[in-house]
């Protein structure tokens, strides 16, 4: 093939591997030349990546995270094994007396010693220290996995449930833009907020909340978009609480018990 | 975001892709609890089995952990190239061959519209390709699904289903053009 493909489906029946041997071979002889229709691959190999969304969610067990966290620090310490170990060793080396006639007088057998039993226990004074702080630091690390892990759980619970829906927010003429959906689950008593907001006034923040069936608004968080470009995060609605509605508002920094300012965003539950 | 029940703030995948180059494995734990499930889902439905799907699964984060300096977001969307990389290994272990020796660099350029970094944007994409799928005409589906899940080629998709070779090309031509309408973002 020396013009270019000029079935635009090639590319996709390409990226889709049903091209027969001597098909696929001459549109790979192209692409070796063609920077345009590398481009148009590409874009045939993100559709055809899409097609995989369409499988059975199915997530990984928790253990087979913890053995890829395992691998990579095993990696990691196969790659740079000795730095705590010869630092220590070295230095216990250079003061070890060895071989000096003046060994046989008692105090110049025993400086020497006492040195190197000092510069030994001060090494291992440091690195006990610094072992303690890698320890502390691994143990908030498990436990910010862990926490992410139940959070994994019940989002995995959460899309995977048939009665959770997804509620678009539409946005209030004249507030900021953006794109909000809430996913809720009424049985489950769990939503998940997930989108973008224009960053609000510096001494403001947004408030999501749940208005239920009956009764007052109830805070489901506070956040501010101009820290990140987009956010996502999961919370409980109260139990024996129906939500009818979610809303976005306009608050004070740090949010309020009850909604003052204006909406910005709003959805009912269909 | 300040809420009772926990909440945090997500970070873009570049972001994460820096801090995994700056050897940061929260970051790689990251990555994969936005990602996992996904391509866990993808290669479940091709080998069926789970212990090589998660085999598969812990070589790729395992593989973005060493070469992730190699990796330049500009050039294609990281999910994207997840996906792909999933699909070329499961099915290349499903038909007991090693994956073909161009696949490497096509796995590095896939541009996929849609933003993935969120889970309800996972699921609103899955819906939306769920939907494509199930509106094609039965053996439209079935001839794309033999291609994408068992990585058939249309001879044998016509082998399979008995059907003329000319067919199943038609079929399929039909199949991705009507797919690339209804997944326009």
């Amino acid at each position: 093939m020396n013009g270019h493909i000029t079935r635009e489906e090639d590319f996709d029946l390409y990226a889709l591997g049903a091209l027969d041997a001597d098909e696929k071979a001459a549109v790979e002889s192209h692409l070796l030349s063609c920077a345009d229709c590398k481009r148009k691959l590409a874009e045939a190999q993100g559709r055809i990546a899409a097609l995989g969304l369409s499988a059975p969610l199915v997530p990984p067990s928790v253990q087979a995270r913890e053995q890829l966290l395992r691998q990579i620090r095993a990696g990691a310490t196969s790659a740079a094994p000795s730095r705590s170990e010869t630092l220590p060793a070295r230095g216990a080396r250079d003061t070890r007396p060895g071989g000096s006639p003046a060994a046989r007088r008692w105090d110049w057998f025993f400086a020497p010693a006492f040195a190197a039993l000092l510069v030994t226990a001060g090494l291992l004074w440091v690195q006990n220290v610094r072992l303690g702080k890698q320890l502390e630091g691994l143990r908030a690390s498990v436990q910010r996995q862990q926490r992410q892990i139940e959070e994994n759980g019940h989002l995995a619970h959460l899309l995977s449930a048939k009665d959770t829906v997804t509620v678009s927010l539409e946005p209030m003429p004249g507030m900021p833009k953006g794109a909000v959906s809430v996913m809720y689950n009424a049985k489950m008593g769990e939503l998940m907020y997930d989108g973008w907001i224009d960053p609000p006034p510096s001494d403001k923040s947004y408030q999501l909340w749940v208005v239920p069936m009956e009764g007052a608004p109830i805070s489901a968080g506070v956040f501010n978009p101009a820290t990140s470009d987009e956010a996502h995060w999961m919370t409980k609605v109260p139990a024996g609480v129906t939500a009818k509605a979610f809303a976005v508002t306009l608050e004070p920094a740090g949010g309020m018990p009850q909604p003052t300012g204006p909406k910005v965003f709003v959805g009912p539950v269909s | 975001m300040n809420s009772e029940t926990g909440a945090q703030l997500t970070p873009t995948n570049a972001a994460l892709i820096e801090r995994i180059v700056a050897r940061d494995e929260s970051a790689l734990a990251a990555l994969y609890d936005r990602y996992a499930a996904m391509l866990s889902s993808v290669l479940n439905r091709i080998l069926r089995d789970t212990q090589a799907a998660e085999e598969i699964l812990q070589d790729i984060f395992y593989q973005l952990w060493r070469t992730a300096a190699q990796y330049d977001p500009a050039r294609g969307s990281l999910p994207g190239w997840l996906l792909v990389i999933a699909r070329n290994r499961a099915i290349s272990r499903l038909r007991r061959r090693n994956p073909a020796a161009g696949d490497e660099i096509l796995e590095n350029t896939v541009v996929l519209p849609f933003n993935l970094e969120s889970a309800v944007a996972q699921r609103q994409l899955m819906e939306k390709v769920t939907r494509a799928l199930g509106d094609l005409p039965a053996e439209q589906r079935t001839a794309i699904e033999l291609a994408y899940f068992e990585g058939m080629t249309h001879s044998e998709i016509a082998q399979r289903t008995g059907d003329p070779l000319g067919t199943v090309k038609t079929r399929l031509r039909s199949a991705v053009e009507t797919l690339k309408r209804n997944l326009q973002p």
